[in-house]
């Protein structure tokens, strides 16, 4: 176990490693000149000398390189060329946003994806089974920006009920809390309704039905607990994925988590921003991965970590 | 590897209530993870409450400190809390603020008094020492924007308790207005770096900031040194997208949304509970030509420039595009800026610039056309319909686009590839003429050879006139020789168009007294929240 | 198979009516019906797009700007017009065949590199496979979106690199089901007997093996063109779509944004012809997917 963890904990490193140094080098590939984007349109040449001095970008690619390591390991990510202050700070500030979405997202999900799944697969193959099929399919296949468009016209333009941007109060959280939902339902509950199929056909669950157990029972407690753990890595998967992937509902909405904070950094070439995002974002989505793989002995006593692969 | 460690089989039910337990926990935790951190930030509801002002900014307001920092709009709120000597007040003139006094007694030196008990908001008295400090703080930063505007920085020499001298080693006629960018902090907090913090003499104090997301709290400082403003809290919301800040102001929301488009102007327009302001603006956008070409390329004669503005349907543009929230240029600089000249119009004419075209050898021109989005309001909608006017005489057009971080100010400084039209929006912060004429048709020679000239602009005779305006010191035969320098400037037929969007601010109904300024701000202390 | 073995005389308990109730048979019709509206869908998006050149249409780039965001229905604009008064049918059909073009590219690059990753990974083993594996789990966790929205602006936004872009952002999924697929049949006889008669491992990998998994491997690809099509318009509505003057799906509703309150059409429209589209190729596959594993029940993907 331990063996296992210590393994997994440097694969983890090693991935957000490589990950940060590809953007490291990628960035400075890309055009674009962060002190013109900082300087504005009336600045001179002198006046972008003098700011690339500043951000020590006149020095080689792979000194800056050994520096930004350096700092790295003293936990320094460097200052925001925009905002001024710890690159770091900026992405942990905005960080709670996005994790409260994709959290409600991913709650919103299950709460609706689990029990369609349960009752698409106690229904398979029947008309409205296949209408309810078809409705998800149709939710994953619609762009999440003209989802998040569509429901901003009726519920904050048309019937203004909710916020249409930010985050002032809870109810800011709904819009885009159910358009990253929409997206996720068919996979989730696609997946739970395989699961499902297959456990409920399996003999364990004739031998608990030939005993009495009622059908409630062998639904939710016998072939949904059995169905744990393909469904946990799924949606750890899918929140992992959506630490990363909000970006564009959060520019849709406003939502001032690290999704929208990244457009920004792109677009002012903030090198040390951009690295600080996806440093935290990468760890944070490995570490999730990572907990669900260690859940698994927990969901399923038969599994042993270490043993697979 | 297949080793697992001793472990103790747990009875069944045992190993149920952990499965359980993680669920829950596991539920639990991640919800209480995510969102704790933010049960601070949220109120209950989104609407503003009764004596709460809500601005929505469309730009993040990173501090309320501007020596890296100065856009339109982040100019209101950061005066709400701290000021500077003057300020530019209506009729672009400058008002006095912290100083009561302000005078050139000499071509190069200034006499300034300080306003008698004026405080900080905890209660510290204002120095001269504290300005000698913020002038030099603003010197000392790198890639300040405020810092641009100077010719140079003054001295200060204390002269008393409340007085001191201002000296410039050239006469710097301007030297009250632009002094109005100085924003004064205590010496002692004060660091060559955006303050995040810290205190001023405005009329409100910060309670609540979150620079990261840009959202900011202010409170009315009680015992302010001026006249008590009427609203007590002010929040501050950066809304990136448009559409969302319209959405919000409509739902209320949001009270003052500031720099709107001009297609939300006419989406807000005539909506109950919403109010349009508008003023003429000091922001000058451009189809500016490449002053680079070689001499015998088309566009290094002025006869070709000028034949291709006739192609432009500047009327169409102005009401079509830009829905009528725009005038089409009619000098080299926007009218409201102190000093501005009436210099001609731009005319439509398609026959004539065919015909003109044709004469001069220029017809089968092709013409690129590049701007980076977001440059003005509307600017890939005018691009396009410029291309299709354009291809209406005989010009082929191709458009390129960047994208904001990309490196259009290397191709601008004719490092990056050929182009012939620039889109490009020049703001007038300090109102005068002659800070705008200065930055785009006073290159010289050797600001060309850095690929500093305004898109390659160099003209000695013209370049010569704007600095002696500059450094003159007796206001009417400044203006006189700014306006014959304008005239000139005109004739060499820099664009192929050119407009002065109005600066546009609309406001829920409860709100009165924004006394919307043509730099884009307003005073915050004169805001009134109605029922 | 039993059903032939029956004499037709002999009388039975099972109706046609309780065949056509069968598990089955309700399988297979549902994988029927999905096909046809996937095929439905699709073509109703598809061939116009295709066809965009031989309609009867106004150019899609001829303005008129005294004809600006016409609703639709009027002045014989199907769709209406957009803010510039070009008919925003003309337009959705022309930058169709851009986004579509792309899509289609796309599938076909990430198809290649993930069945060679894949297979390669999934016969070879060794540092092959860790390889490969590592890559995938990593790409897991890269923001992706970020990092496609920063190579557009290393690369330029050209058609040609953001293909590639989304080729790249999906070949992973191609080669995991690949490896999977050939990790399988790697152990089947006819590997053994190939390897036998002295052919190398990369002729049995490609000769052998490779065309026994592509049949299910293709399976996925009707998926992946939908997914491409939607990364390509979340591209152009982020900024980083094919250069104008292409007008792409996702540019069409990224600059339709701002007129959500008084020009529904420029959004709604452009984005339910997506959808539409979207909808089709995933049911289409979907279907496909179904009919195969109700055809074979045995082989599970």
């Amino acid at each position: 176990m331990s063996r296992y963890l210590a393994r997994r904990l440097g694969q983890s490193l090693l991935t957000v490693f490589l990950t940060v140094s590809t953007v490291f080098v990628l960035v400075r590939l890309a055009p674009g000149d962060p002190a013109a984007a900082y300087a504005g349109p009336t600045a001179t040449s002198a006046d972008l000398a003098r700011i690339r001095e500043e951000f020590g970008l006149g020095e080689p690619l792979i000194t800056q390189y050994g520096i930004f390591l350096r700092d790295l390991l003293t936990g320094d990510l460097g200052t925001s060329y925009s905002f001024h202050s710890s690159a770091l700070d900026v992405v942990l500030e905005r960080m709670p946003y996005t994790i409260t979405l994709s959290v409600a997202a991913i709650a919103v999900t299950v709460a609706v994806a689990v029990p369609l799944g349960v009752w698409m697969a106690r229904r398979a193959d029947t008309k409205r089974e296949l209408g309810a099929n078809v409705l998800t399919i149709a939710g994953q296949s619609m762009p999440d920006f003209w989802t998040g468009v569509m429901l901003l016209t009726v519920f904050a333009v048309l019937l203004p009920v909710l916020p249409a941007s930010g985050f002032t109060s809870w109810s800011g959280l709904i819009l885009p809390t159910v358009t990253v939902a929409i997206l996720q339902l068919a996979l989730v509950s696609r997946l739970v309704r395989r699961e499902m199929t297959t456990a409920l056909a399996s003999p364990y669950i004739t031998v608990a039905r030939s005993r009495g157990v009622s059908e409630r029972a062998l639904t939710w407690r016998y072939a949904l607990a059995n169905s744990a753990v393909p469904l946990v890595t799924a949606v750890g998967t899918r929140f992992a994925a959506l630490l990363n992937g909000v970006v564009v509902v959060e520019v849709v909405f406003g939502w001032p988590g690290v999704g929208s904070l990244v457009v920004r950094a792109l677009e002012t070439r903030d090198y040390p921003l951009i690295q600080a995002t996806v440093l935290v974002t990468a760890t944070l989505a490995i570490l999730v991965q990572l907990l669900v793989d260690l859940a698994y002995p927990l969901l399923d006593p038969r599994v042993r970590l270490g043993k697979a692969a | 590897m297949t080793r697992t460690p001793p472990r103790t089989t747990p009875t069944p039910p045992h190993e149920t209530l952990t499965r359980r337990t993680l669920l829950r926990w596991g539920a639990a935790g991640g919800a209480g993870l995510g969102l704790a951190p933010l049960a601070a930030c949220a109120g209950p509801t989104g609407a503003p409450g009764p004596g709460t002002l809500t601005l929505g900014l469309n730009r993040s307001l990173v501090s309320l400190d501007n020596k890296l920092n100065q856009f339109d709009a982040a100019v209101t709120v950061q005066r709400a809390v701290r000021q500077a000597l003057t300020a530019i007040g209506p009729g672009m003139k400058p008002t006095p603020v912290l100083a009561d006094r302000f005078e050139m007694t000499a071509p190069t030196t200034w006499s300034v008094r300080l306003r008698e008990g004026i405080r900080y908001s905890d209660g510290r008295p204002v120095t001269v020492e504290d300005v000698a400090t913020a002038v030099r703080m603003y010197g000392e930063v790198a890639g300040s924007f405020v810092l641009g505007l100077f010719p140079e920085l003054p001295s200060v020499e204390a002269t008393g308790a409340r007085t001191f001298l201002l000296h410039t080693r050239q006469p710097v006629p301007v030297l009250d207005r632009l002094m109005a960018n100085i924003l004064i902090t205590p010496a002692k907090d004060n660091r060559p770096e955006e303050l995040r913090s810290g205190v001023g003499t405005g009329p409100y104090r910060v309670v609540g900031a979150n620079s990261g997301a840009g959202e900011y709290t202010l409170a009315r400082v009680p015992r302010y040194w001026g006249g008590r403003p009427a609203v007590e809290r002010v929040r501050v919301r950066f809304v990136p997208e448009e559409s969302s800040r319209v959405v919000a102001l409509r739902s209320g929301e949001l009270d003052v949304i500031d720099t709107i488009t001009p297609d939300s102007a006419e989406q807000l327009t005539g909506l109950p509970g919403v109010h349009l302001e508008q003023t003429s603006g000091v922001r000058l956008c451009q189809l500016f030509y490449n002053f680079r070409k070689p001499r015998d390329h088309p566009l290094a004669d002025a006869r070709v420039r000028r034949a291709l503005t006739y192609a432009i349907d500047g009327e169409s543009l102005v009401r079509d595009v830009l829905t009528g929230s725009a005038e089409q240029a009619a000098g080299v600089v926007p009218l409201s800026l102190q000093g501005a000249e009436r210099t001609g119009s731009f005319v439509h004419d398609p026959a004539r610039a065919r015909q003109s075209l044709k004469s001069l050898g220029a017809d089968g021109l092709r013409i690129r056309i590049m701007w980076e989005s977001g440059e003005f309001a509307a600017d890939t909608s005018v691009m396009e319909a410029v291309a299709e006017m354009l291809k209406d005489v005989g010009v082929r057009t191709s458009l390129l686009q960047f994208e904001p971080g990309g490196d259009i100010l290397k191709w601008r400084q004719g490092k990056g590839g050929d182009w012939d039209v620039i889109g490009n929006g020049f703001p007038g912060p300090t109102g005068q003429a002659v800070t705008m004429l200065q930055a785009m048709y006073a290159g010289t020679a050797e600001d060309e050879r850095t690929g500093d000239a305004f898109m390659g602009y160099v003209d000695p005779a013209i370049a010569r006139r704007i600095s002696d305006a500059a450094t003159e010191a007796d206001p009417a035969a400044r203006d006189r020789e700014l306006a014959a320098a304008q005239h000139a400037v005109w004739d060499t037929w820099p664009c192929l168009w050119a407009f002065v969007p109005k600066t546009l601010l609309a406001r829920r109904t409860r709100v009165e007294g924004i006394g919307l300024l043509p730099v884009n701000s307003y005073d915050l202390t004169a805001v009134r929240l109605e029922g | 198979m039993t059903t032939t073995l029956a004499p037709p005389e002999r009388p039975s308990a099972v109706s046609e009516r309780h065949l056509a109730r069968s598990s089955a048979a309700r399988q297979r019709r549902g994988a029927r019906v999905k096909l046809w509206a996937g095929a439905f869908c699709t073509a109703l998006v598809a061939l116009p797009v295709a066809l965009a050149g031989l309609l009867p249409l106004a150019d899609p780039n001829t303005q008129d700007l005294s004809r600006r965001r016409l609703p639709p229905l009027t002045d014989g604009h199907l769709f209406g017009t957009d803010q510039l008064g070009r008919d925003l049918l003309s337009r959705l059909l022309h930058g169709g065949q851009v986004s579509l073009t792309v899509g289609v590219l796309a599938v076909v690059v990430s198809g290649l590199i993930g069945i060679a990753a894949g297979s390669a990974a999934g016969y070879f083993g060794g540092w092959i496979d860790t390889v490969v594996s590592r890559l995938l789990e990593a790409q897991l966790a890269l923001p992706l979106l970020m990092m496609l929205l920063l190579v557009v602006a290393l690369f330029g936004p050209s058609v040609t690199v953001i293909t590639c872009v989304i080729a790249v952002a999906q070949w992973p999924e191609v080669a995991r089901l690949t490896r999977s697929l050939v990790l399988v049949e790697r152990e089947k006889p006819y590997v053994a007997a190939a390897r036998l008669l002295g052919l190398r491992g990369w002729s049995v990998l490609a000769r052998h093996i490779v065309p026994n998994v592509l049949r299910p491997a293709s399976l996925v690809v009707l998926l992946l063109l939908a997914q491409a099509v939607l990364l390509e318009s979340a591209l152009s509505f982020l900024g980083a779509g094919p250069q104008r003057p292409f007008a792409t799906w996702g540019r069409i509703i990224s600059d339709g944004q701002d007129y959500i309150t008084t020009s529904w059409w420029l959004v709604t429209l452009p984005g339910l012809v997506i959808a539409l589209l979207v909808v089709g190729v995933n049911l289409l596959g979907d279907g496909l997917r179904d009919r195969v594993r109700t055809h074979k029940p045995a082989k599970g993907v």
